[in-house]
């Protein structure tokens, strides 16, 4: 969402209260058959290589609208007050079906479409494909979604080159089953805020003013001297598309139980790209459903949004080099505006079993807009041991004779 | 193979530097612990558990209106550290990631 000084619409204004004030971001919004403008035809799918809907028989392209400019999140954030969500944002109704029953509106049959995974289904009978785009509480459709960029082959080089460049300690069993190309294009479901923020940080700072060496019984020592200063910040601060997982399996990421980080890291995405949501983008590729709501989101955004205020601020430390240590920090977010987008991840996964029936799930993952790519690769433990095992032996003799010529 | 003997030793240089700054020991530490050092290394390259989004640095953001004091208060002579003590500007409280 643009940091420009449009002034915000009328709408945008939400009451200054923590009740969350919706906007419809699905209007118009229908399920069922959609259908190529051109020929009728509903085999539709995104063509990576111009970002556009192509339908399959006839080839005609066409864009959708930019999801920024049609629900007007161009706007001002200094002028965001209270809690603005997307209505594809809303919370979760646990009681709501994952897997929803359509009528084709071709045939009569009734076609099933498993929330969990897409929001789009083949009827069986006549092979037309129901697309889901009207939004139900369940976290299935978003507000926007980001289509994919980076095409299949290209993500298949990232992930073989990333791979290749970590073989020689690789677990041999990885190394035979690895095959770049059963990467999977996957649409991860986020949350994008935008915050608009009073910050004030009291604290003390420090500024070098000397450095010299002394002599402490026949060693030379470094010493400092320094001026302490009390430093005050006070300022507003606007936090343009910050991003969080939705989905309570990304959100956790202990390194020891899964590789989830690996995802976290290939972000950010150029979300300020995204459109308006339509099941036909996800058609080739699988989704995962958002499960977590603005009040379990809120408290990491606000952190984040803490830390990027933080760090935001050194700009106007250069004086204090030795550090400032911060000793109250109040961050006021008088405005937030919360919109869920589906972010396209090419992502290959490897299942690693060890001996007494753990697994683990490492991660190869490529940013599928703009081709940052990370993995996790299973490691040969006692490959790794022993050579490090060897390394350690060497660096012992040498280490000693070191330590005993006095180096 | 080889850039991680690279970084191996590029980590190996750094530690020695710091701990000579701090006078235990000198590189002769470093060659002590270098099997240790090899496979912390290699363990990192290979899982990239360390890794993450830095979302304080990557996302974007803006800041207005800023009133800043900044009022002496003494001189310290003869300070042993090169930091301040307690510093926290430069610290992150929302990184998901966790090692254990």
């Amino acid at each position: 969402m643009p940091m420009d000084n449009v002034e915000p619409d009328a709408h945008q204004q939400a009451s200054p209260q923590n009740t969350p004030d919706v906007f419809r971001t699905d209007e118009g919004a229908q399920d069922g058959l959609a259908k190529c403008a051109r020929c009728g035809a509903t085999e539709i799918s995104l063509n990576v290589a111009t970002g556009n809907l192509r339908c399959g028989f006839c080839r005609f392209e066409w864009a959708t609208e930019n999801a920024i400019e049609a629900f007007n999140l161009n706007g001002d954030i200094s002028g965001l007050t209270g809690i603005l969500v997307g209505s594809g944002s809303s919370d979760i109704v646990p009681s709501t079906e994952e897997i929803l029953t359509f009528k084709c509106s071709a045939c009569g049959a009734e076609v099933v479409i498993d929330t969990n995974n897409s929001t789009q289904a083949r009827c069986h009978w006549c092979r037309n494909t129901l697309s889901m785009n009207q939004q139900v509480a369940n976290g299935a459709v978003p507000d926007m979604i980001l289509p994919f960029r980076v095409e299949k082959s290209t993500a298949v080089e990232k992930i073989a080159s990333f791979v290749g460049k970590r073989k020689f300690f690789a677990h041999p069993k990885f190394r035979a089953e690895f095959n770049a190309e059963n990467v999977m294009g996957v649409y991860l479901p986020y949350m994008v805020v935008d915050i608009n923020a009073h910050a004030r940080l009291t604290g003390e700072g420090e500024h070098q003013t000397r450095s010299y060496t002394v002599k402490v019984g026949d060693k030379e020592q470094q010493r400092y001297d320094a001026d302490v200063y009390n430093v005050v910040r006070e300022f507003d601060i606007q936090v343009n598309d910050l991003t969080v997982e939705s989905s309570s399996d990304r959100l956790d990421q202990n390194t020891s139980q899964n590789s989830n980080n690996i995802i976290n890291t290939i972000m950010p995405f150029d979300v300020e790209n995204s459109v308006r949501y339509d099941s036909n983008y996800l058609a080739g590729f699988t989704s995962e459903r958002r499960d977590s709501n603005l009040d379990q989101l809120s408290p990491i955004a606000h952190t984040q949004a803490g830390d990027i205020t933080r760090h935001r601020v050194n700009d106007s430390l250069t004086f204090y080099d030795r550090g400032v240590r911060w000793t109250a920090e109040e961050v006021d977010v008088r405005g937030q505006r919360w919109v869920s987008a589906y972010l396209p991840v090419w992502l290959y996964s490897y299942q690693q079993r060890n001996s007494s029936g753990k697994s683990f799930l490492h991660y190869v993952a490529v940013n599928a807009r703009t081709g940052e790519t990370m993995g996790s690769i299973p490691l040969n433990q006692s490959k790794l041991l022993l050579v490090a095992g060897a390394v350690q032996l060497v660096g012992t003799v040498i280490g000693l004779v070191l330590v005993v010529v006095g180096f | 193979m080889v850039t991680d003997f690279v970084r191996m030793a590029e980590s190996s240089q750094i530690i020695a530097a710091s701990s000579s700054d701090d006078g235990f020991g000198g590189f002769g530490l470093v060659f002590l612990l270098s099997g240790f050092i090899f496979y912390a290394v290699i363990y990192v390259r290979y899982r990239n558990v360390d890794k993450r989004h830095n979302h304080e640095s990557e996302t974007e953001s803006a800041m207005f209106n800023m009133q800043e004091a900044n009022d002496f208060v003494a001189s310290k002579s003869g300070l042993t550290n090169s930091k301040i003590d307690g510093a926290n500007n430069d610290v992150v409280r929302g990184a998901r990631r966790k090692f254990f």
